[in-house]
């Protein structure tokens, strides 16, 4: 599903450059749920933008779904992230002005469909993540969990095969974060490939695997207990 | 193509105020500059008249006689003739008044005699058979006046001949139903019952009133003026004019030392000091439109940007969520577009609204209608050009930015 082999990614500003992403090398195998952890700074987000065509980088190689994506133009990434790729952000990054009907229409507008048939998409995922009587709301009126319900509702509105969350519960206490991550396992259980970056160890234990990054490279890990010991130590 | 017009609209209904402002805007200035650039066109048009007469080639001067030596008709008769031998000189004719200068006489003529019956307002020339050259008009039907015909007119008395020579216009109103060749012939009356004939027609020459509404209604009468003080109507061959100006008048100065010659003016310079009002209005017309358009794009500029700023992670966002950067462009031009649309939809009440006050409060023309479509489109267009770089701008923000907690 996804593959990245050796990608280097170098923030420049004036003053300084910032390795991010130093030789990151990585397999995502389709219908996997990957729970990404490591300290702050480490290059997360930065594998995250990557992963979801936010962002371009230096050299190395990535293969998304067998294709490689490195060199795509700016509107066949947008195409690639509109159909392939369902984000979940941190801050939820709802459209303040767009009711939640809107507000999960958003990327089906993009994606050239018919009225009707994205008015049925649009109520199936708000039904999925349980706002269905909320259509008309404004994100303003909801608790942050409903939010990221409904960040999560668009991501899936338009059935991407690959889910990309940067600490999609870091806004949310701990009630509302598990059963986002229950919401979440639902949709990995369906077949959707998950990738999230978590700081929190009890829902990085819920995913099918944890990786840990360091110092913008991977140390993959099999036993969440280990993983514990290498955040501890 | 999906234009997102219905969360756009819904988007901007929930911000309201800068929507409001610039709608407002935009309205207040089409009403402005719709009405100002049909008021620049009407003096423009007002500007472009022709007076009928050859106004390059073509000055004027008074003669005033004192002292009990000075011999009015012997003074006409001797400028006269020494004017019309001067090399360089087409004609010259004593007059009364001057087309442009806005000096001048009116009298009524009537097709019946009779206090109870309407007349029509006319200008009046007094001038001899040298008069249709000087002025350069075109005898169309009849004839011009001859020698024989010329009298005197006394300065108390003012009797009327029985003679004259209308324009083209006048001989319309008089007998709308006539072709001007059948006019010639007709009598008319003046002072209510004293009879003239009509001999003939000229084709066009301006009374001197340029805001009078029978501008184009002119009576030519064959009398020499026995007043103390007249004007001398002078047109020279091509070329000439500004060499013979002086020369003329110091001719006529040392001829005849019982009289002073004055008020020297070229037709161009009359011409240019009547319409000095209306060419003010139009360059300031224009500042204004020129001002206001900058203004207007100005403010449109600085909401968009504002917004877009305000805007940065939605845009973002959006981008993440797969929006091309010409998605993003497309998304500012059309809710521009929207409000722009509201503005220019009351901008066309307003300026239809601002030009019946105008019509009503100071007799302006009623506003062609293509001017109402036309401003719409330019005030479109302008909005669309004020947009363009602050939604590129939007459109160069990085999708990466939907992840970054800036
Ligand atoms: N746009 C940018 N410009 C410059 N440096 C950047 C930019 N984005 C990230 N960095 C740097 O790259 C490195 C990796 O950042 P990244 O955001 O990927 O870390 P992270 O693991 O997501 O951290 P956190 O857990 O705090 O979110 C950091 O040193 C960060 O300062
Ligand atoms: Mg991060």
């Amino acid at each position: 599903m996804l593959t990245m082999t050796n990608v280097k990614k170098i923030f420049r500003t004036d003053l300084v450059e910032t390795h991010a992403l130093k030789d990151f090398s990585l397999q995502v195998n389709e219908g996997e749920f990957v729970a990404v952890t490591g300290p702050s700074g480490s290059g997360k987000t930065t594998f995250l933008n990557i992963a979801g065509l936010l962002e371009t980088f230096e050299s190395g190689q990535y293969m998304l779904d067998g294709n490689d994506v490195s060199q795509l133009s700016d509107n066949a990434r947008s195409k690639i992230r509109n159909q392939k790729i369902g984000f979940i952000f941190q801050g939820f990054n709802l459209l303040p002005d767009l009711n939640l009907f809107d507000n999960v229409d958003v990327p089906l507008r993009y994606r050239g469909w018919s009225a009707s048939e994205r008015k049925q998409r649009i109520e199936h995922a708000l039904e999925t993540v349980g706002l269905a009587s909320r259509q008309k709301h404004l994100p303003s009126q909801l608790s942050g969990g409903q939010q990221q319900r409904v960040a999560i509702a668009r991501a899936l509105a338009g059935e991407p095969r690959f889910l990309l969350a940067d600490e999609p519960t870091g806004n949310l206490d701990s009630k509302m974060a598990h059963s986002v991550m229950e919401l979440l396992q639902d949709i990995n259980q369906r077949g959707t490939t998950i990738v999230m970056v978590t700081h929190d160890p009890s829902l990085a234990a819920e995913a099918g695997r944890n990786i840990f990054v360091r110092d913008g490279q991977v140390s993959e890990l099999h036993e969440v207990n280990t993983f514990a010991d290498v955040v501890n130590g | 193509m999906n234009w997102e017009i219905g969360p756009i609209f819904r988007a901007v209904m929930r911000n309201k105020v800068g929507a409001v402002l610039i709608a407002l805007q935009v309205a207040v200035t089409m009403t402005i500059i719709v009405n100002a650039i049909f008021i620049i066109n009407e003096r423009k048009e007002l500007l472009a008249r022709e007076s009928g007469i050859d106004e390059a080639n073509t000055f004027y001067l008074s003669s005033s006689g004192f002292g009990d030596n000075y011999n009015a008709q012997v003074t006409v008769e001797e400028d006269l003739a020494n004017l019309r031998q001067i090399p360089g000189v087409i004609n010259a004719t004593q007059t009364n008044a001057i087309p442009i200068s806005g000096g001048g006489w009116s009298m009524g003529l009537k097709t019946e005699p009779g206090v109870e019956n309407e007349g029509v307002g006319v200008a009046v020339y007094f001038t001899d058979q040298h008069g249709l050259q000087t002025y350069d008009v075109e005898l169309l039907a009849g004839r011009n006046f001859t020698d024989a015909d010329i009298t005197w007119r006394d300065p108390v008395k003012g009797d009327w001949p029985q003679m004259t020579i209308l324009t083209q216009a006048m001989a319309k109103d008089l007998f709308p139903d006539l072709p001007y060749q059948d006019v010639v012939g007709k009598t008319v009356f003046i002072n209510d019952d004293e009879p003239i004939q009509i001999i003939g027609i000229i084709d066009k020459l301006h009374a001197p009133w340029i805001g009078w509404d029978g501008l184009e209604r002119v009576m030519l009468v064959p009398q020499h003026l026995l007043f103390d003080s007249y004007r001398y109507l002078i047109r020279t061959e091509p070329g000439q004019l500004d060499r013979l100006m002086p020369e003329i008048e110091a001719l006529l100065a040392d001829s005849n030392r019982n009289r002073i010659i004055r008020n020297m003016n070229s037709m161009t310079d009359t011409r240019e000091r009547t319409y000095r009002g209306h060419s003010a209005m139009v360059s300031m017309l224009t500042i204004i439109i020129v001002v206001l358009t900058i203004v207007t794009a100005l403010g449109i500029v600085g909401l968009v940007s504002f917004s877009v700023n305000r805007r940065r992670k939605q845009i973002g966002t959006r981008r993440a969520l797969g929006a091309t950067r010409f998605a993003v462009m497309r998304y500012f031009l059309v809710e521009n577009f929207m409000i722009t649309s509201v503005g220019v939809l009351l901008g066309a009440a307003m300026t239809v609204g601002l030009n019946i006050w105008l019509v009503n409060s100071f007799e302006m023309q009623r506003i062609d209608w293509y001017y109402i479509p036309i401003g719409m489109l330019c005030l479109w267009l302008i909005g669309l050009l004020a947009v363009y770089g602050p939604a590129r701008k939007a459109a160069s923000i990085p999708p990466a930015l939907a992840t970054r907690t800036v």
